[in-house]
């Protein structure tokens, strides 16, 4: 068992530590690697929304789709598979998405956020814990987004193909896709290193299936503690990385901290809102790119709808800024709450009415002669 | 080669009345999440004891705890430089 630990711890430390290196190389502060903020820059470079400071096609995210992929095919374990509740999984991720922006950053930059002194990531991570606990009472009445099946070729290469387009778009450059002048989008480390990292973190993913929603999910309701490990590698190596590469951007406390707000209430629910939707999908934004890249069509359609969420975050002024979170953006988390609530409900119901009706068949056959 | 079995569910909460039901009768379950070697969903399974395996699905059928397959997985004996160093 310590050897499994070890492994977790490893991989997370990698990942804290080219987060750290990203950073030094020219990513934002806090934002060496970040799954929802990325996948909303690349929402922007593709003008699906129009906020000029966040569009650029990171090459981090094709990197980690291309290197699932191409691990998965190494070790025999790409399928082709899907059609698993596709619609609720897209509104999920739209929501999910909606709150990662309102507190500004994935559950993995939370991490990193916190890895570097931003005490507001510790009010999110309370929050995200409460939203897995949140969702964790979902799973145990029975909630789930059922079993996914086999799929034709072509869906499982979607995502691949999909990442290649976008490096094909990155390196060509045309005029129809955007590149922020300014801000953080403008902040990037060079494009292969970027690359490299993405594919690197993506392989080593695809072999350990760390996942952050994960970890918080398998230590309150079952005691395990496997994912876990690794999100504590990930946090003490970037920490480290950080005091070492990044030593002047390093600060503690809540105010004047790199690309946040200090409004406490919104950090948590946003955090709160990213949790109950990441344990239903059964996997944070980061898993579900993985598993985008090793054939999961569930996965790819709620990265879409993690993208569709960026796209209308900024488009609809919800998404959060250094100034604070917008009053829609308050709004879209109160409604994504209660959309999350209500697909939670009439999941279970179905759940629920499904398997009495299997038992009764099973029974209904020795109750007639009685 | 050492080995154990687990058993993996459609959902969690089949695998925690599965839980629920033999740790009342005291045979040694313990949820885990599912194993690399099954499946790479972000799901939970539990670990069983291989020389009971078919009573336990006997009981499972009795009792409607609903469970997907039974897998037997082998240890393999890897070198982790990483894990060895951090054990130092």
């Amino acid at each position: 068992m310590k050897k499994l630990e070890g492994k977790m711890i490893a991989t997370g430390g990698i990942i804290g530590i080219i987060a750290a290196l990203l950073v030094k190389f020219g990513n934002p502060v806090n934002m060496g690697v970040c799954v929802a903020c990325f996948f909303r820059d690349i929402a922007g470079g593709l003008g699906l929304h129009r906020a000029q400071v966040v569009q650029y096609l990171r090459p981090e995210i094709p990197g980690f789709i291309l290197g699932s992929f191409g691990m998965a095919k190494a070790k025999g374990e790409f399928k082709s598979r899907g059609g698993a509740t596709p619609l609720i999984r897209f509104i999920l991720g739209f929501f999910l998405m909606v709150g990662a922006l309102v507190f500004l950053g994935c559950p993995l930059r939370m991490i990193l956020r916190l890895a570097n002194g931003d005490l507001n990531a510790l009010v999110g991570l309370v929050g995200y814990a409460a939203g897995i606990a949140v969702g964790i009472e979902f799973l145990k009445r029975g909630f789930t987004l059922g079993k996914s099946t086999a799929q034709p070729a072509a869906s499982g290469y979607t995502m691949p193909v999909l990442a290649l387009g976008i490096l094909g778009l990155l390196i060509a450059a045309p005029a129809f896709v955007f590149f922020s002048e300014s801000g953080p989008g403008a902040m990037k480390a060079p494009m292969l290193m970027s690359l490299g990292a993405g594919l690197l973190i993506g392989a080593m993913l695809q072999r350990t299936r760390l996942c952050t929603a994960g970890g918080f999910r398998d230590a309150m309701l079952i005691k395990d503690f496997h994912y876990l490990w690794g999100l504590i590698g990930i946090f003490v190596f970037a920490l480290a990385g950080n005091l070492v590469f990044n030593f002047e951007a390093f600060k503690l406390g809540f105010a004047g901290q790199p690309i946040a707000h200090t409004e406490h209430i919104w950090n948590f629910l946003g955090m709160a809102l990213a949790g109950v939707t990441a344990v239903l999908l059964g996997g944070c934004p980061l898993r579900q790119t993985i598993l985008a890249g090793e054939g999961d069509s569930d996965a790819a359609v709620t990265i879409l709808g993690l993208i569709a969420g960026a796209a209308f975050a900024h488009n609809f002024g919800l998404a959060a800024s250094a100034n604070g979170v917008p009053l829609n953006g308050k709004i879209a988390v109160i409604i994504g709450f209660i959309v999350v609530l209500i697909i939670g409900v009439s999941v279970v119901q179905h759940v629920n009415r499904q398997s009495i009706a299997t038992r009764s068949k099973k029974e209904g056959g020795a109750s007639v002669g009685i | 080669m050492d080995y154990y079995c687990v058993m993996t569910f459609n959902s969690t909460s089949h695998a925690l009345n599965f839980e629920k039901l033999f740790k009342g009768r005291g045979i040694a379950v313990r949820l885990m999440p599912v194993p690399r070697q099954v499946s790479s969903s972000c799901g939970t399974a539990a670990e069983l004891p291989c020389q009971l395996r078919e009573e336990i699905q006997k009981l499972c059928h009795q009792q409607h705890i609903e469970y997907d397959e039974v897998h037997m997985i082998h240890h393999k004996q890897q070198k982790n430089w990483f894990a060895d160093w951090i054990k130092k």
